[in-house]
């Protein structure tokens, strides 16, 4: 198991603009739908973490990365030019090679 | 009283509004200067078909990440393959006449060419035609007949290439791309600017191509983690300060074949297919990005053998090589700041000494 991180703070940055900020651990189960020029994003927080559920854009890797992880690697949806990220003094990590 | 005050406030508004300049204001008379050395400033943008963020230290932070994300625009639309106006796409449907470009793409293009020549062909930047054929330009992946292939080979070689001066003359059918180089380049010249503007602290993230100016604000160095090229999570992590941090692997771009296979964007310019050496990804440090870009990928190509005999052959850089089996290989140079995560605790560490 990856040693567990400090703290729970994660953003929801969209064309270089935090939308949200969140706390993992205090915040209620939800969904929020991110429009942006017409393209949907929607977003899932609940117990297991933070994640992007459905898109519209053609890869669908956003998606596919599944849930926020401790690695710090942020989940992204290029096409929407959206980001969803831990608080930067709560990552293990301050950048990931990849 | 009032009236000085307040012209005195619009005085420090209207200083600390004016644009960049390269030195600091100085101290205004009866003003106590405040140390924002340790004051974070960042951007974030996409540029280069990638989410790139530069965070920066020192007073100047704000102006130097202003000319860096102008900088890197300007690059992005003299290299970019696909757009019409770039110096690249020029020059790939330039039908075999000699093409004028900027100093930046010269040097670019040499760049490439030497190190294409350093590693035996192992990275080659006229193999993208071949790219283009397996989908990988557009992202309609398909898997090219080996018909296809050889006389798309035919085309390949860095020696066709020629370069004098500003001059580039690519063959009629001959085609580059700097994807191999290009955001090694570009956080190379980040890393320039960043330092003409007097920062002494700052990390580069173009993509996944890490770069770090110095250390961190509290003297420590960076914490760079390293992808899983089989997972989501990283195997460790590595300490570091004042240098470029570069993976390459099959994870970044691939497609799953009607057959069931994998098919990754790192082609093996000797056969035209993606490169099955035996690794999974290849990290490179060192100092220049541009360096670590292009041998990230010669690595890959190269397979572990080749790669540990170029460490051996050379001593500007150090590297990281994970196999197909779930074994990593690291240089000496780099075992004492590295360090695998607990969820990779059983993992096969072996160091290559000189």
């Amino acid at each position: 198991m990856p040693a567990p991180h400090e703290g729970s703070i994660v953003e929801i940055v969209q064309d270089g603009i935090v939308l949200h900020q969140l706390d993992l651990e205090r915040t209620e189960v939800q969904t929020i739908e991110i429009e942006y020029n017409g393209h949907v994003n929607t977003v899932q927080i609940d117990e297991n973490g933070i994640c992007i559920l459905r898109a519209d854009c053609p890869d669908q890797t956003c998606v596919s990365m599944g849930y926020l992880k401790e690695n710090g690697l942020p989940i992204v949806c290029l096409p929407n030019r959206l980001v969803i990220q831990y608080g930067s003094e709560n990552s293990e990590v301050d950048a990931v090679a990849r | 009283m009032k009236r000085i005050f307040g012209l005195f406030m619009i005085g420090v508004m209207l200083v600390s509004m004016t644009a960049c300049a390269k030195n600091s204001a100085g101290d205004l008379p009866g003003h106590t200067t405040i140390s924002i050395d340790k004051k974070e400033e960042s951007i974030e943008l996409f540029a280069m078909d990638t989410y790139m963020t530069i965070s920066a230290y020192g007073n100047q932070a704000k102006c130097a990440l202003q000319a860096a994300e102008t900088r890197i625009r300007q690059l992005e639309r003299l290299w970019s393959v696909t757009d019409p106006e770039s110096e690249l796409y020029m020059l790939n449907h330039s039908g075999g006449v000699p093409v004028e470009v900027d100093r930046v793409t010269a040097k670019a293009v040499s760049f490439a060419l030497a190190i294409a020549d350093r590693t035996g062909g192992a990275l080659d930047p006229t193999i993208y035609p071949v790219l283009t054929s397996w989908g990988f330009t557009t992202s309609s992946y398909q898997i090219p007949s080996q018909d296809e292939l050889d006389t798309l080979l035919r085309l390949i070689g860095y020696e066709k290439v020629l370069l004098e001066g500003h001059e580039v003359t690519l063959p009629d059918g001959v085609q580059m791309d700097l994807g191999s180089v290009a955001k090694g380049y570009t956080a190379d010249i980040v890393t320039s600017i960043l330092k003409d503007h007097g920062i002494t602290s700052a990390l580069i993230d173009l993509g996944g191509n890490i770069q770090t100016v110095g250390y961190k604000p509290d003297g420590s160095k960076w914490r760079v983690g390293i992808k899983d090229a089989y997972g989501d999570g990283n195997i460790g992590v590595l300490m570091v300060a004042d240098c470029a941090v570069v993976s390459s692997g099959g994870y970044e771009r691939y497609f799953i074949g009607d057959d069931e296979q994998t098919y990754w964007h790192i082609i093996d310019p000797s056969t035209g297919k993606p490169a099955d050496s035996g690794l999974v990804s290849a990290t490179v440090v060192c100092k220049e990005g541009r360096l670590g870009d292009a041998l990230s990928t010669a690595l890959f190509v190269m397979g572990l053998q080749d790669a540990e005999t170029h460490w051996r052959e050379n001593s500007d850089f150090e590297m990281i090589l994970m196999t197909q089996d779930n074994e990593l290989y690291i240089t000496e140079g780099l075992e004492a700041d590295f360090a695998l995560n607990q969820s990779h605790e059983g993992m096969p560490v072996h160091v290559l000494r000189r």
